[in-house]
């Protein structure tokens, strides 16, 4: 819902007036523009109408050692087909923080399933400590067993791939349903590494992105996740969809008056304060512009603009602006 | 393009054009007869509907010492009755304060007065609901209203739907009041979650902590979450919603700090069917301290009951409900001794004291606040309302075997924490930031018999977070440990040197232990015994002054010394060395001086840098009149500050988070924070850093992580060592250096260890400061001279300035010195309890020592006087004959100059101390000429005469 009502406005000269006049048509002209505008979603979605099937393979290991044996985790995409057809070129043939983002349409159906290649993953547990790593998504529907969580909370598996607390999977496929009244950029992470809670704060998060049928499309898709010390965010082509500029405050890139959208989620345990030096967008859901965001672990807050000056994002909290929590956001 | 749903929501909105529309299209007669209707309806309407609720609120007190609304003469719930009422209503809240404490009833958002009632009397709030919408109430105390004074108003449209919910298709459906099929309250309080249902006939039933929640596949289910303190985002597995007053869909949702309300509806299980569906504050902290529960959806057909969580007036010590699962509530305070103070702990002190007649506590003599008893399965509850620190709640001790510990969060944080315990035995939580606050909880199925202090499974055996598993409750170490738990946390057990006797006296009621005390014997019924018998009473002499005069004066953080102009605790008493009186207490009453903590001074040693310990701010201190400069805010926790030699810029760990702040020199504001650790890794919370006399290291001991990281003084990682030797959480809390910067020492306060490292940050050794001791007998003998002593827990660390000796100041009771030539101990002095800061000072030359020297100052926090100790006071490197120089009471006299007058625990908490002038290598041969000239040439250069 958000996004389509922002795609068209952005930057800091548009007033809310011009940019409502595109959204609310004169009452009289109400029937034919939707008339005209049913006509041309049916053109452009002809023989693309059909909801995809997604098969997706991910896996969980270990990187971003510090230098001096403190690693993080992360995912990585072994495989992704759509219908049938291999789009696995668009992601990073590594793993990354954020992991990688996956692109849904609603009416969609997904089976991902989770293979954990996290090193002493196969050692006895005590039965206390899950070595379990998990995929639990946020946004879309799933019944029970695709939670992605312990038995201890879900009352029925333990929901991941490796030693949970009570069962053991080498894989676990979850199945998403990607329905009407899902669009958004939603969050997956896992839940069931050494505890109930996961290790999301360790490293593996990533995003799903839910376009509406015949949604706008993007001149670049910038995912940023804001942790408690960094943004870790990417990149991706809008035209060829390729992934890049994984890690910790990334410089994102843009042609000027191309646009642009950006995609936050908050994780970890401080709150913050987002903002984009000189520009404005819509409060998502509304038509109120605004200039900074609040938002909170696992909130998502979704905006475009359109890219008219090089910029820096930011998070205002004390601690994390003293920290360097920013990134470049170059326009050319 | 437009979606299907957009053109719904445009829809929406052109109706309501067209309504204004067509009557603009009316010939203007039309027009105004139609207004006159309107109007009329209007006027009649809100006549009709504007109704005015007359309540009655009483605040009480409950069995657990948690404070709550009751609504007339029901029972008093956490949280307070929900109230229900339309925009435009009026309502009357009459409060009666049945506490002990001045309580209050405040809507924000909505005006009204918002004065305080007192204990035994009534007052009545007028408050208007001008507009809908969700609204907290809370008793308007500071932050204390976190222990259940806070509940919620919902203010609904007069007509039409109250709220739309998200079908399984996508559509947005408007719900009416009577379509809803129930109703839960949720508010996020600390890490707690305390709920309350309300049924379609707006029944209401408490369903306290950590509920979970029920209803019946797609049941229309209405959420209003709320939240005081500390902020949360609210998530609620598999369910998706509107956010408040917009179109967009969201399954998460910020609740931010201060107050904040959110309300939605849902179809239960639309799209994703039944099951027991997760619902928590996703901040990983709050994850991590228990705040969560489940949405439990039954198939149609199921009874879709909610399952009530615990209560306050379940199964604890004096409960009236025992076969309930209960509820214990710790206040996390920045009281001294009250770090984790039960919300009933005063009442408890007081019913347990020998002369409390016809209570059924009497003579138990618990003098500590922070001791709870409950029965199996009880949960414990923590509630962050009475500090402005971050910390954590870390299992320290508990029962052998048992559930769902180590109790643990990754990083420090705002909250509070829940945890659930099932195993019967002690239970001691701490803070890994502020490592002696201490909580303790025994569960016991009748403590009548006495309290199990271990397993009674496991031979009452009992594990530290160290990673001993299996410790015998009747071995020294155990016992050592119930004792320290007992002095830390009760003021009466304290050393007061200014009343002459020390009453040490531990609760009367039996003990049950793994056997007698001090043996391997085990008894499989255990074996009650009082601590009582370990009570003393001794007479205390102060001791007398150092018999040589110092240099200048020593700053010592009486971090616990309480005065009558502010609420927290702490003074600065300055000690002047050439007579060793208190000369002056500086208490900063103007800005509630919270917990300071630790200190260094510029070059000209004209302002004295001060960390606030339990606070996020920092100040800066006038040293001759102990006037306040600035206080700043710097990141929470600040514990030590240092100035880099080379430039005088201010460096300040901060303890609670991930980084050193760094003030450049002659300003006042931070600049930036220099990372401890790589981005995205756990927080390294370092503490007592120090840095290389060439000002080019920063040296941090990294508590969360148990390494020593080394940093560039501008930033960068160059080294982080592991200490310890892989035992779990040693603890590494302070750093002292060589004057060359040749070696680190670094004391491990949970390893018992100095560790020993090299500037590249590798390490050479690990000295234990156990010694040979026996965990069972306690025999131990730490320099092989026949002595019994250790270092256990040692705190701050630092090398002479002429780099012969490492001086540490262990908690346990000894102040140990290390010979940096060999790196071996070599002595062990006694300290009072609670041993913690130590610094070097210049000692005015004497007969046997004309080059001067230095003394090593040492603190402590349980008890009021300083130890001055001489290294090596006929300076012939041997420091075999180093010796206590000297004591210094640092209770106030009359001629104390002060700045607000003591009012409780004189002189105590001794902490942070720094000797001005500063004498440390790389520092002293900054001092102005004024103070250089009282300095000896061989202290001016500490190493030799190439500096």
């Amino acid at each position: 819902m958000s996004f389509q009502s922002n795609h068209l406005c952005g930057g800091t000269e548009l007033s809310e007036s011009s940019c409502s006049a595109q959204y609310i048509p004169h009452a009289l002209l109400r029937p034919f523009v939707a008339v005209l505008i049913g006509i041309m979603m049916s053109l452009f979605l002809s023989g693309n109408i059909r909801a995809a099937e997604h098969v997706i393979e991910l896996t969980a290991e270990e990187t971003r050692d510090d230098g001096f044996g403190n690693k993080l985790l992360a995912y990585k995409m072994l495989s992704h087909k759509i219908g049938g057809a291999d789009v696995t070129s668009r992601y990073s043939t590594e793993a990354t923080i954020p992991g990688p983002t996956i692109e849904l349409t609603e009416g969609d159906t997904v089976k991902i399933s989770i293979t954990n290649i996290i090193q002493g993953i196969d050692q006895v547990v005590d039965g206390i400590t899950s070595k379990q790593v998990s995929i639990h998504v946020h946004g879309v529907h799933y019944d029970i067993l695709s939670d992605g969580t312990l038995k201890v909370i879900n009352k029925r598996d333990d929901e991941g791939a490796g030693a949970g607390l009570e069962e053991y999977h080498s894989i676990y496929e979850y199945k998403w349903n990607v329905a009407p009244g899902t669009a958004g950029t939603w969050a997956y992470h896992d839940h069931n590494f050494e505890t109930h809670n996961g290790a999301e704060h360790k490293g593996l998060f990533g995003a799903i992105i839910v376009n509406p049928i015949g949604g706008p499309q993007y001149a670049k898709e910038y995912v940023l996740y804001l942790g408690d010390d960094a943004f870790w965010g990417m990149e991706i082509n809008g035209v060829s969809k390729k992934q890049s500029k994984h890690g910790p405050n990334p410089t994102l890139s843009a042609k000027e008056n191309s646009r642009v959208r950006f995609h936050l989620i908050a994780l970890g345990t401080d709150l913050h304060t987002f903002k984009l030096n000189g520009y404005q967008w819509f409060d998502p859901g509304t038509h109120n512009l605004i200039n900074q965001a609040a938002i909170g672990p696992l909130e998502k807050h979704v905006f475009s603009v359109k890219a008219e000056h090089s910029s820096q994002y930011e998070d205002k909290n004390l601690s994390n602006r003293l920290l360097g929590m920013r990134g470049k956001f170059n326009v050319q | 393009m437009f979606s299907k749903r957009e053109d719904q929501y445009l829809d929406d909105k052109d109706k309501k054009m067209n309504t204004r529309k067509t009557s603009s299209r009316n010939r203007p007669m039309i027009q105004w007869a139609r207004w006159m209707v309107l109007a009329v309806m209007l006027l009649a309407s809100s006549l009709a509907l504007a109704a005015v609720h007359n309540i009655s609120l009483t605040a009480q007190t409950l069995p657990n010492g948690q404070l709550a609304y009751a609504l007339g003469g029901s029972e008093a719930v956490i949280p307070g009755p929900s109230l229900f009422i339309k925009k435009g209503d009026t309502l009357n809240v009459t409060l009666t304060n049945n506490t002990e404490i001045k309580v209050g009833f405040k809507v924000p958002g909505l005006s009204q007065n918002s004065a305080k009632v007192n204990p035994g009397k009534s007052k009545t709030y007028n408050i208007k609901a001008k507009n809908a919408g969700t609204y907290a109430y809370h008793g308007n105390m500071d932050g204390r209203e976190m222990l259940g004074l806070f509940g919620a108003i919902i203010v609904d449209k007069a007509h039409g739907p109250v709220d739309r919910y998200v079908e399984d298709n996508g559509n947005k459906t408007p719900v009416t009041q009577a379509q809803i099929d129930k109703q839960f309250v949720l508010y996020m309080v600390g890490s707690t979650f305390w709920g309350t249902e309300i049924d379609k006939d707006g029944t209401q039933k408490p369903l306290w902590a950590n509920p979970n929640p029920g209803a019946v596949k797609d049941d229309i289910v209405r959420f209003h979450i709320l939240s005081i303190g500390p902020g949360h985002t609210f998530h609620l597995h598999a369910h998706r919603w509107l956010k408040t007053g917009t179109d967009e869909v969201i399954d998460t949702k910020l609740l931010k700090e201060e107050f904040d309300t959110h309300s939605f509806t849902i179809k239960a299980g639309s799209g994703v069917g039944a099951g027991d569906w997760q619902y928590h504050c996703h901040l990983i902290a709050h994850m991590e301290a228990g705040m969560h529960g489940s949405f439990r959806v039954d198939d149609v057909g199921g009874n879709g009951a909610s399952v009530v969580g615990a209560s306050p007036y379940g199964g604890i010590l004096l409960g009236p409900r025992q076969n309930e699962p209960g509820l214990v509530t710790f206040e996390v305070s920045d009281e001294p001794a009250s770090w984790f103070r039960s919300a009933r702990g005063d009442a408890i002190v007081k019913l347990s004291d020998p002369s409390a007649n016809g209570s059924p506590l009497q003579g138990l003599d618990i003098r500590t606040k922070s001791l709870e008893v409950m029965k199996p399965g009880s949960s414990v509850n923590f509630i962050m309302s009475d500090t402005n620190g971050v910390h954590t709640i870390s299992s320290l001790i508990w029962p052998t075997g048992a559930h769902h510990m180590p109790y643990d969060q990754s990083s420090a944080y705002r909250g509070g924490g829940i945890v659930k315990l099932d195993t019967p035995g002690l239970y001691v939580f701490t803070c890994k930031v502020h490592p002696y606050m201490f909580g303790a909880v025994v569960v016991d199925e009748d403590p009548s018999n006495g309290l199990d202090i271990g397993n009674p499974q496991q031979n009452y055996k009992i594990d530290l977070v160290t990673g001993i598993k299996g410790l015998a409750t009747n071995s020294d170490l155990a016992i050592r440990l119930l004792k320290t738990f007992f002095i830390a946390t009760a003021p009466a057990n304290w050393l007061d040197y200014s009343s002459g006797t020390w009453n040490l006296r531990f609760p009367t009621i039996p003990l049950i232990i793994s056997g007698p005390p001090f043996t391997n014997t085990f008894e499989s019924d255990g074996f009650p015994i009082p601590l009582s018998d370990l009570n003393a009473s001794e007479t205390l002499n102060a001791g007398s002054i150092p018999a040589h005069p110092g240099v200048g004066e020593v700053w010592v953080n009486t971090q616990f010394e309480k005065t009558a102009g502010k609420y927290k605790a702490g003074t600065t008493t300055v000690v002047d060395t050439a007579n060793w009186t208190v000369k002056r207490k500086v208490a900063l009453p103007q800005i509630n001086n919270n917990n300071p903590h630790n200190m260094w001074t510029n070059r000209e040693q004209s302002v004295i840098y001060q960390t606030q310990w339990f606070d996020n701010k920092f100040s800066m201190i006038d040293r001759e009149t102990g006037a306040l400069i600035k206080n700043i805010q710097v990141g929470y926790s600040p514990s030590h500050v240092v100035t880099l030699p080379t430039n005088d810029d201010i460096t300040i760990a901060i303890n609670g988070e991930n980084g050193i702040s760094v003030i450049p020199a002659g300003t006042m504001n931070v600049t930036k924070m220099l990372p401890t650790q790589g981005q995205g890794h756990i927080s390294a919370n370092p503490h007592g850093h120090w840095i290389s006399s060439d000002g080019s290291k920063i040296v941090t001991p990294n508590i969360n992580t148990s390494d020593i990281g080394i940093y560039g003084a501008q930033g960068g990682i160059q080294a982080r060592t592991p200490t310890g030797l892989g035992a779990p959480g040693a603890h590494p809390i302070a750093i002292g250096m060589m004057p060359d910067s040749s070696k680190i020492y670094a004391a491990n306060l949970l390893h018992h260890s100095l560790s020993v490292l090299n500037e590249q940050g590798q390490l050479l050794k690990t000295i234990s400061l156990l010694g040979e001791y026996n965990v069972t007998t306690g025999e131990a003998d730490i320099n092989n001279n026949g002595t019994k002593d250790n270092g256990i827990l040692p705190i701050q660390s630092p090398v002479s300035p002429d780099g012969k000796a490492v001086v540490i100041a262990s908690t346990g009771g000894s102040i140990v010195i290390v010979d940096t030539a060999t790196d071996t101990v070599v002595k062990a002095l006694p300290c009072d309890p609670g041993c913690h800061g130590a610094n070097f000072g210049a000692k005015q030359p004497t007969v046997e020592n004309p080059n001067g020297g230095y003394y090593a100052y040492v603190t402590t926090k349980f008890g009021n006087r300083l130890t001055v100790v001489d290294v090596d006071p006929n300076n012939d490197g041997n420091l075999e004959d180093a010796t206590i120089a000297g004591y210094v009471s640092l209770v106030d006299t009359n001629t104390t100059l002060k700045d607000d007058t003591v009012s409780g625990l004189p002189g105590f908490g001794g902490q942070g101390v720094l000797a001005v002038p500063n004498v440390y290598n790389g520092w002293v041969q900054n001092l102005p000429a004024a103070w250089k000239q009282l300095l000896t040439d061989s202290q001016l250069n500490p190493v030799g005469q190439s500096n």
